[in-house]
């Protein structure tokens, strides 16, 4: 194999997986990594991303193309059957393992280093390398990023979120509302079968504008993540304020309290509606 | 990969007298490379701290949710995807040869309820599995025993069974026709695929040329060790980049509301649930909860064949697979999975 084939070989793959780790050390280290992923998982992540690190420093040793190399040396003696004489021995559940076949095929690794380059499937990959070396530099090279709020409204798609199942209701029935964000009030607001019991309770919540629904001022929302950013959901509440509603996307701290309109409906009564710059935890979990 | 570090400066002292008679200067240029190793990635650490400042707000909003989309996908499987990498060299370079066929049964359809059954020991989730089924395939293990193993591994799974029962409880038969759903599909699959006259002929050419090189190995375990990992990352990672960018730019692309019209109608919403599992790519361990949002508007089959669907054929798992398996098995593979879920929600509707 030429040395650029080996060269592109360390960089689409250890050069591609090292960037991503620092990338994911990084965040960790700052304390942004609730940006992309679930605080509770970045143990997993950093772990990993750590023996990653140790991996690549490690491949450094291996000499430059040695990973396509047979490795000449004859002198161990026991040559292994090629993969396909195996799988076929395999298959026919032959598990006494005859002697393999000494078969020495050299011509899988020429037709490997004359990898022509011009035909379809050695375009596509070329651009595919291309592209996916565009974008880890691109996400090294650029600041760390939350969704945009047109996203979060896009993403609406109506149907009340259930994040826990109905815990989160059973929970807010017993008392304790004082932890409660924006997904776990939504679910409330939308699944809980005596309304009357949430009337009352103070809530200070933090989220950004959006056009509110019937007779609402505006809705307060956010975007409440399982697990990472890909499986965001827009969680709102309908927010009765005195004031006139700032515009749409802005980042605003309601303080007020869940009132019951009696027709079985809950809404939240501000008392006071204060502008903020987007919080560094701009996600729900 | 603690090994690995250790088992490296051998490698260069052991190969060293062939080339140089000078026994030190083998691990002496061990050291000087895993330095140069380690100043690389401090630099590129030094990178990724200072380089933002120079690019605050470079890219146009669509643009960067698509690529804060995709970054998200990448940093939450990286790591299963290591992991992945990292079994497959232990059953590739340190398992010995026949220690895991020997419990295997012989009849080929109790081995491939067997290796259904092996994401139960094994809970890497879907990414993680493609290189493990790779590792797999360099063993000798045969291509439809390994994708009975692929499709199974990540719904027959128990973080999977532990998420969806926390998700859905055991309401409307979801969790256990998920289970079912995807032991049988699995093998399913992998009794169509046993049937092909060579099987040889379902992996791709790249992927076979890599067996070859990788069976013919000698050399101590270390080397191996290395030169697989180096292997494997090349093949998986462009296809796991490039699958999470389609990943997220389809999300920023395709309007959601545009798929969810179609709410409780019976046949429709499990159509376009199952496009949605397809589009989303999540992760199986978490796809439960993404469901469990639509579970109020949507029918309980729908419900299931999104929870069937994604785990085996979402846009970043089929370039995943495609490093292993040609064109014509993933087509013939989606067309297996998606008939089967939609007989499979329908049979889920009529019941419940």
């Amino acid at each position: 194999m030429s040395r650029t084939g080996s060269l592109a070989t360390r960089w689409l793959g250890v050069g591609l997986t090292t960037c991503l780790s620092i990338t994911t050390i990084t965040l960790w280290i700052t304390g942004r990594m609730s940006l992309y992923i679930n605080p509770d998982s970045a143990w997993f992540a950093v772990g990993m991303s750590i023996v990653a690190l140790i991996g690549a420093v490690a491949s450094f040793a291996l000499p430059l193309g040695a990973e396509a190399d047979h490795g000449h040396d004859h002198e161990h003696g026991h040559a292994t059957a090629a993969a396909g004489a195996r799988r076929e021995a395999f298959a026919h559940a032959d598990h006494a393992h005859r002697d393999p076949l000494d078969e020495h095929d050299h011509a899988a690794h020429d037709h490997l280093a004359a990898r022509p380059r011009l035909t379809p499937g050695g375009i596509a990959a070329f651009t595919g390398g291309v592209l996916a070396s565009g974008a880890v530099i691109a996400v090294l090279l650029t600041p760390a990023a939350s969704l945009s709020t047109g996203l979060a409204v896009s993403r609406d798609v109506g149907a009340p979120p259930l994040f826990a199942g109905s815990d989160v209701v059973t929970l807010a029935a017993s008392g304790d509302t004082s932890k409660f964000g924006i997904g776990d009030w939504s679910a409330v607001f939308a699944h809980a079968t005596n309304p009357e019991t949430f009337d009352g309770k103070p809530v200070t919540l933090t989220g950004f504008i959006t056009p509110g629904g019937d007779g609402a001022t505006f809705d307060l929302t956010r975007l409440v993540i399982t697990h990472c950013v890909i499986d965001a959901q827009t969680a709102r509440l309908p927010i009765a304020a005195s004031v006139d509603a700032p515009s749409t996307g802005q980042w605003v701290t309601v303080t007020g309290t869940v009132r019951s309109s009696g027709d079985g409906k809950l809404e939240v009564r501000a008392d006071q509606v204060a502008s903020i710059d987007e919080p560094a935890d701009p996600y729900e979990y | 990969m603690a090994t690995s570090s250790r088992t490296a400066p051998p490698t260069g002292r052991r190969s060293a007298p062939s080339r140089s008679g000078a026994p030190r200067s083998g691990a002496s240029r061990t050291l000087v490379a895993l330095g140069v190793g380690v100043v690389v990635v401090t630099a590129l650490f030094l990178v990724d701290a200072y380089a933002p400042t120079f690019f605050a707000q470079p890219l146009p909003t669509r643009a960067q949710d698509g690529l804060t989309l995709a970054l998200s996908v990448l940093i939450e499987s990286l790591p299963f995807v290591i992991l992945g990498v990292l079994l497959s060299i232990i059953v590739q370079v340190w398992v010995p040869p026949g220690a895991i066929e020997r419990w295997m049964p012989r009849a080929p359809w109790a081995r491939r309820a067997v290796l259904s059954l092996l994401g139960m020991f094994i809970p890497v989730c879907e990414c993680g599995n493609v290189p493990f089924a790779r590792g797999l395939l360099m063993r000798g293990f045969g291509v439809s025993d390994t994708l009975t193993f692929l499709v199974a591994a990540p719904i027959v799974n128990p973080i999977v069974i532990i998420s969806t029962h926390a998700a859905f409880g055991f309401s409307d038969g979801i969790l256990v026709a998920r289970l079912i759903g995807g032991y049988l599909v699995a093998n399913l699959i992998g009794w169509l695929y046993s049937r092909h006259p060579d099987p040889d002929k379902l992996l791709t050419e790249r992927f076979l040329e890599t067996c070859e090189i990788v069976v013919q190995e000698r050399g101590d375990r270390g080397r191996r060790t290395l030169a697989q990992f180096v292997v494997e990352l090349r093949s998986v990672m462009p296809a796991l980049i490039i699958g999470s960018l389609l990943a997220g730019a389809v999300q920023v692309l395709v309007p959601r509301s545009a798929l969810l019209a179609i709410g409780s109608d019976p046949a429709l919403s499990i159509a376009a649930m199952m496009v949605l599992a397809i589009v989303v790519s999540l992760c199986s361990n978490v796809d439960a909860f993404f469901a469990l949002s639509f579970a109020s508007t949507f029918t309980p089959g729908s419900i299931v064949a999104f929870l069937v669907v994604g785990p085996i054929i979402d846009l970043k798992m089929m370039a995943l697979l495609r490093t292993t398996f040609t064109t014509r098995v993933l087509a013939g593979m989606t067309v297996v999975v998606v008939l089967f879920a939609f007989a499979l929600g329908t049979v889920v509707n009529l019941l419940v």
